[in-house]
């Protein structure tokens, strides 16, 4: 069941048709609504503000208007740096309570019978079928009488709230195909409920894992609505930060090298974790 | 395999609406990009009518959106209805067509307060049609036990009134508006930009933010009329409607609003033609059709915001045409101020002091 | 198989009530006799009518829904084809193919609204509409369906593969007989997590949305400034009605797409 980590990859690809042929498709896709339209921020984050908005005019008495501007802004003053740590560590509250959340559901339904486990799944994300605002309004007429409104936990509740669902499918994806049959040896061979969960569920688990927790991490840093509506006086986040330079102030360079940034940041941080979390288990 | 011909009908679907969602060329349809509730439905049925063209409204909720999605290109709409500072930014960019004011024989019907904005002299691009003003909307009930000030902005910047106020109060998260209450409160005009004032306006925003509940845009509606909140600074047509909700739900509270003594910020929203419209024809007859004094009244009596238009007064609900918080008196209206633009430097330095007042 | 522990299930509908109480609320709501939902006042069904009645917020409600399926279908198409791919041998190109895969679920939305908008507008010089919409939906979930069907093939036996080899099977066959169902569960949940992506964007849908198409979001959040009334909870909660009628329907009309035997 458990295979080094070359094997596998053979296996995944023996089991597709046509190799990289279907790789295509989705490249070319991004590559073009994707890649292109970034690159033009790229650009633009290299600009300067236009007078009223948007972006200078690039040529202007025939000279090249590029400049590092933008970013030396950034690097020049430490407060953007304390946004970024600061969201970076409301990320990363929020994946590990979903994780807490998360992991239980997705195994109750992958461990329940078959035929009602499409139906469990649906009910997760039923309510997400509902619209965003609504759902932070229910929580404004929840939280409110708590006290526990414009706080830095309101905002975690709904990044929680909000980005679940995202962390349970994957682990559920991942869960449903374990196989029975293993659990029941280990059983027979004397291993306690909690054992089995240690050393066959949870590192069997892992990749679901690893996806569940991308999917909500990423969305949470350039999330702003939620601490807009349900946050403080003091809970201004990267997402906040960007919308601001895009709208109330109007500064494009600025607000695309911010992105820009965290954009890239956040990309080296996933080749990291893959690479570090890169499958070197073995039957313990 | 069901699934193929399922994707092609999806797809034939597709290609099916998006040739609709084209504008059709050769149908009279007039485009608005406005903001919601700023049209009865009567009001439009009677222009379809009477044009016997279509009128279709998309909304944007906020300038600042539809400046940049305008200005990342979008285009198709023949009439917006942008805020003043808003109106010079497009103007400058050279985004509005000039009015043919021969095709506007109701501009008689405006108040003389209104032709002569900053941003616009003589009126040759725009037509005013809704106005509001940045005060304070508060819980009357709760403040009177206190024994609250309600005229004044020392209520939500002075330490001695906020102790009886802690997370009970919020501000626009808007960077200039926030800026220009205190400036207001300081005696200083709200397009200031020594930085000595700055720092001093920072300084008063830094010792009250600690009994602040929030910053809030939108929700402060909701808060006052469900009572979590007791002030907010925010727009007065806002104000009116926590005000109706309140009083439509038999809260055990009333809300009231009004303008601080010190002064206050005025947004004036204008009707003008965007350069992209396809029928200016349709368009100058909608603004005369609207400059009617019937028909101006409707932004009033569905939102309560204030009006630029004489003719339309007598058709505005009293309770609305006379209160003070958003039609104010002749001496309320020579202290308020609008805002204007400021260039893309200071616009930055700003923007630096803002994030560090939002994160401290 | 056996089932799980007591605790476990203790610990699984906590979290659905979690996630249904602020629900309970909106739908409780949607039939309150109040503007302000704030305390129960009494039973209508008013707001249900006042909705049927808003024939631009039922027009919204219907592109949301057409653009949701159709965006969810094409995503979880090339997202399972993306994902096949990245979990095959390093080669040269398929290296970057991660990175073009998460890029947009990295990037800011504001960024991607505005930089489609710029491309749409500036370089191909599209008319915005409902394909605007949609290409921009299917941007951003691609990612979301690709990084679950990868992490699911790391977890299948290569034996399984070689047995369906050694019987003689193509390589077609074998990914349409073994491969694609073992993978169901992780396109199922791809195609659900790209669908409420999609029915619920605001940012992006506001940017690259075109004259006179609007989306459920849109429409809801130009009435922010105005009443966020009732009736908003009224259409959500027929919304929700909507999308579970939807998949029992089609659990019924094509039971083998769902079960796998595509």
């Amino acid at each position: 069941m458990i295979e080094p980590r070359h094997r596998q990859r053979a296996a995944a690809s023996r089991g597709s048709p046509n190799g990289w042929l279907l790789g295509a498709p989705p490249a070319v896709f991004l590559l073009v609504f994707f890649l292109a339209p970034a690159l033009l921020m790229v650009g633009a984050s290299f600009q300067e503000p236009g007078e009223f908005g948007g972006l200078a005019p690039l040529l202007q008495d025939g000279r090249l208007n590029l400049s590092l501007e933008s970013y030396r802004f950034f690097f020049g003053d430490r407060i953007y740096a304390e946004i970024f740590l600061r969201s970076f560590i409301v990320a990363a509250a929020t994946t590990l309570i979903c994780l807490m959340l998360a992991y239980p559901l997705a195994l109750a339904i992958a461990q329940s019978a078959k035929r009602r486990r499409d139906l469990l799944v649906l009910l997760v994300i039923l309510p997400f079928a509902s619209n965003f605002l609504i759902r932070i309004y229910a929580w404004i007429v929840l939280l409110g009488p708590a006290g526990l409104l414009y706080t830095p936990g309101a905002v975690i509740a709904g990044m929680v709230y909000v980005h679940l669902p995202f962390m349970v499918l994957p682990l559920y994806a991942n869960l449903e195909k374990h196989d029975p049959a293993l659990l029941e040896a280990a059983q027979d061979l004397g291993a306690g409920r909690w054992t089995r969960f240690r050393r066959i569920t949870l590192p069997l688990s892992l990749p679901g894992v690893w996806a569940g927790s991308a999917l909500v991490f990423i969305p949470v840093l350039g999330m702003f609505a939620v601490p807009e509506l349900l946050g403080g006086t003091r809970d201004m986040l990267i997402g906040n930060l960007i919308k601001e330079q895009f709208l109330d102030n109007r500064d494009w360079p600025l607000g695309a090298s911010l992105s820009i940034l965290l954009t890239v940041g956040v990309l080296l941080l996933a080749g990291l974790s893959a690479w570090s979390a890169r499958p070197r288990r073995s039957v313990p | 395999m069901k699934i193929w011909p399922s994707l092609r009908r999806w797809a034939r679907r597709l290609a099916a609406l998006a040739a609709l969602a084209a504008p059709a060329h050769g149908e009279d349809v007039l485009y608005l990009y406005i903001w919601n509730s700023y049209l009865s439905e009567d009001t439009v049925r009677r222009f379809e009518s009477q044009c016997r063209c279509r009128v279709n409204q998309d909304y944007y909720s906020d300038n600042e959106e539809m400046l940049a999605k305008l200005d990342a290109g979008a285009t198709g709409y023949d009439l917006l209805v942008p805020t003043g500072y808003a109106v010079e930014t497009l103007l400058r960019k050279n985004a509005l067509r000039p009015l043919d004011r021969t095709k506007l024989p109701k501009l008689a019907n405006l108040k003389s307060d209104f032709r002569e904005p900053w941003y616009d002299p003589g009126l040759r691009y725009t037509v005013p049609y809704a106005t509001t003003v940045t005060l304070l909307g508060y819980n009357a009930t709760r403040l009177a036990q206190l024994g609250l000030p309600t005229d004044s902005w020392a209520l939500i910047f002075e330490p001695r009134h906020l102790e009886k106020l802690k997370g009970r109060v919020t501000v626009l998260n808007s960077q200039r508006e926030l800026m220009a209450a205190a400036m207001k409160y300081l005696g200083h005009s709200v397009q200031e930009t020594d930085p000595a004032r700055w720092d001093e306006a920072k300084r008063l925003i830094l010792r009250a933010k600690p009994y602040w509940a929030t910053f809030s845009n939108s929700t402060y509606i909701k808060d006052l009329a469900l009572g979590n909140i007791w002030v907010a600074h925010g727009y007065s047509s806002d104000m009116y409607r926590a005000q109706q909700d309140a009083l439509e739900a038999g809260r055990p509270f009333a809300i009231d609003f009004r303008t601080p003594k010190e002064g206050a910020v005025l947004a004036v929203d204008s009707f003008v033609l965007h350069q992209g419209g396809r029928r200016p024809d349709l368009a100058h007859r909608f603004i005369d059709f609207m400059l009617d004094g019937a028909n101006a009244a409707d932004v009033s009596n569905l939102i309560g915001a204030g009006n630029p238009n004489a003719a339309a007064m007598p058709h505005i609900r009293p309770e609305i045409a006379g209160h003070r918080g958003i039609f104010p008196p002749p001496e309320e209206l020579r202290r308020l101020e609008m805002l204007r633009d400021f260039d893309p430097k200071t616009r930055r330095l700003l923007s630096r002091m803002w994030t560090e007042i939002k994160v401290r | 198989m056996k089932r799980g522990a007591p605790g476990l299930w203790a610990a699984a509908l906590s979290v659905y009530a979690f996630l249904y109480v602020p629900l309970a609320i909106v739908v409780l709501f949607s039939f309150n006799d109040s503007m302000l939902s704030a305390e129960w006042v009494g039973f209508t069904t008013r707001w249900y009518a006042t909705l049927f009645a808003d024939q631009q917020m039922l027009d919204a409600a219907a592109n949301s829904l057409f653009i949701a399926l159709s965006a969810a279908s094409l995503s979880t198409v090339l997202g399972t084809m993306a994902g096949l791919a990245m979990a095959r041998r390093r080669s040269a190109w398929l290296g970057g193919l991660p990175l073009l895969v998460l890029g947009p679920v990295a990037m800011p939305e504001l960024l991607l609204g505005v930089s489609l908008l710029l491309f749409f507008r500036q370089v191909l010089d599209l008319t915005l509409g409902l394909l605007s919409i949609l290409i921009a939906h299917v941007t951003f979930s691609i990612g979301f369906v690709a990084v679950v069907v990868r992490s699911s093939l790391a977890m299948l036996d290569e034996s399984i593969f070689e047995a369906a080899r050694d019987l003689g099977a193509s390589s077609w066959q074998t990914f349409r007989h073994v491969t694609l169902p073992l993978i169901r569960p992780a396109v199922l949940a791809g195609f659900l997590m790209s669908f409420t992506l999609s029915i619920d964007d605001f940012v992006i849908t506001f940017f690259v949305a075109g004259v006179g198409v609007t989306t459920l979001p849109l429409q809801i959040y130009s009435l922010i400034k105005v009443a966020v009334t009732p009736e908003i909870n009224a259409v959500s909660t027929l919304l929700m009605a909507l999308t579970l009628t939807l998949i029992a329907l089609a659990a019924k009309l094509a039971p083998d797409a769902l079960k796998g035997r595509l």
